[in-house]
């Protein structure tokens, strides 16, 4: 686990970041587990809303949306495959999201292929990629 | 950029343009209004959880279910319209919804001034007059866009926003007070207030102010063939009654940072409703149903327990589970 500007990141799993995405990944056999990280869930606010729409996935598509102050946001696939399981209880209740970002995945999904499904630019595993990401992206706010 | 200036529209194409323009890719500001009155949602609604539909229905009031966020609105001729459709990769675009909103609503702020209103933000997308509510927004993405939509009051028909929501009748009576507490209109604030043409020339004057120059523009085939198709999706039972969220209860936004809930609780003797009101997250009014279930004693203490307490549902059902009069008193 590392801390950057007071977020947590646990190294035990990956972090999409294209566009803006902030979407950890974790590996279960066959399947990847994804959900939103810290620093998703502590700028954009409380999560009001949360919905997946789509079956299969490729990287970089609108799988789902979700709303927090007043906005309605796209949540980005990090990978190709198919999606074979929702939380419901994190539809029905995003606020766990917010309050436990790493324990609330949103959806399951099998990859159309496992062996290069975490192979990209824009997917993040070690400490210092991290770190450096993560700041960034505090440079970025600080600017708007 | 464009500008899209487009008078008086039927009820759905005043909320189909910002859609058409953020789908087709086109960045532009929309200044409009409606002939109609009609009820709009934001994507997170559903209209059977959250409208009376048959009051909708024998009142021939109409349902658009938008792509942004938002809480429902009324919406009725007696408003203006803004919609600024801008690029989710133009470099100007905030990235946090906060950072959006308080950036493209100052043009408003400026025109409210100009109009000799002096307008606040109140984060994260309402404007207020004197510390009412004269302005609601929304947000989202749509496309390859980001949108905000939003409006000012002329007048408000406190009455039909009321009606239109599914609440019990006390809480459609506190709602409403609420509101006439919470709202303000332009009409309300000025004695004579501008025409909507010249409310529209000042936000143009003020959006440029802050965007630069744009192009005057009006609807291609383009835009209104996208508009056309556009109409099909969303005023199908399939968007409109897509699964939204569920909230137990009902929580009613009257202005940014005053609710009303209405929530019921199972009791070992029986439900017992309550209905309050909270200010900036805090209990400001609460009362309860059921006399019978509750002592007048007990309910005073639980007022008391309650009242100026952090809005909390769960330490609200913590609170009852241990009032020993509320199992006893039946």
């Amino acid at each position: 686990m590392i801390e950057v500007s007071g977020m947590k990141f646990p190294l035990d799993r990956k972090y999409y970041t294209k566009n803006g995405a902030h979407i950890w990944l974790s590996v279960e056999d066959d399947i990847v587990k994804i959900g939103m990280d810290a620093f998703a869930t502590e700028m954009t606010g409380l999560l009001t809303f949360l919905t997946i729409t789509k079956k299969e996935v490729k990287s970089g598509d609108a799988i789902g949306s979700f709303e927090s102050a007043k906005f309605v946001s796209r949540l980005f696939s990090p990978i190709d495959g198919e999606i074979v399981a929702i939380n419901e209880m994190a539809m029905k209740n995003p606020r766990m999201v917010n309050e436990k970002p790493y324990d609330s995945w949103l959806v399951a999904i099998k990859p159309d292929n496992i062996e290069n499904a975490l192979n990209s630019e824009h997917i993040l595993g070690t400490e210092e990629e991290i770190s450096s990401w993560i700041s960034q992206e505090m440079k970025r706010l600080e600017e708007e | 950029m464009k500008i899209f200036n487009l008078g008086d529209m039927n009820w759905n194409e005043s909320q189909l343009i910002y859609h058409a323009l953020a789908h087709k890719n086109i960045e532009g500001l929309v200044l409009h209004s409606t002939k109609d009155k009609f009820v709009c949602l934001g994507m997170p609604q559903n209209p059977k959880d959250e409208l009376d539909l048959d009051y909708c229905n024998e009142n021939g009031i109409k349902i658009f279910r938008r792509e942004i966020g938002g809480g429902t609105v009324w919406l009725d001729r007696n408003q203006v319209f803004y919609s600024l459709i801008l690029r989710r990769d133009n470099k100007d675009v905030p990235a946090l919804p906060k950072h959006f909103f308080k950036k493209f609503l100052q043009p408003v702020i400026e025109a409210c001034n100009e109009l000799g209103l002096k307008a606040e933000y109140r984060p994260t997308c309402d404007l207020l007059v004197n510390g009412k509510k004269i302005s609601g927004n929304g947000g989202g993405d749509i496309g390859d866009c980001k949108v905000m939509a939003g409006g000012l009051l002329l007048d408000f028909d406190y009455e039909s926003m009321a009606n239109v929501l599914r609440m019990s009748s006390d809480l459609r009576k506190k709602y409403l007070e609420a509101m006439k507490e919470n709202m303000t209109t332009i009409e309300q604030e000025k004695q004579n207030y501008p025409s909507k043409e010249e409310i529209f020339s000042i936000l143009r004057e003020k959006f440029q102010d802050f965007l630069g120059p744009m192009q005057e523009a009006t609807l291609g085939d383009e835009i209104k063939d996208m508009i056309k198709e556009l109409d099909e999706h969303y005023s199908s039972d399939a968007w409109l009654y897509q699964r939204g969220v569920k909230n137990p209860g009902r929580e009613i936004k009257v202005r940014e940072g005053v609710y009303l809930f209405e929530t019921e609780f199972d009791t070992k003797n029986g439900p017992v409703e309550i209905l309050c009101e909270t200010h900036e997250e805090h209990i400001q009014k609460i009362t309860f149903s059921n006399p019978s279930l509750i002592s007048p004693e007990n309910r005073k203490n639980l007022e008391e327990s309650l009242i100026g307490a952090e809005y909390d549902k769960r330490n609200i059902i913590y609170v009852i589970s241990n009032v020993p009069g509320l199992q006893t008193d039946k």
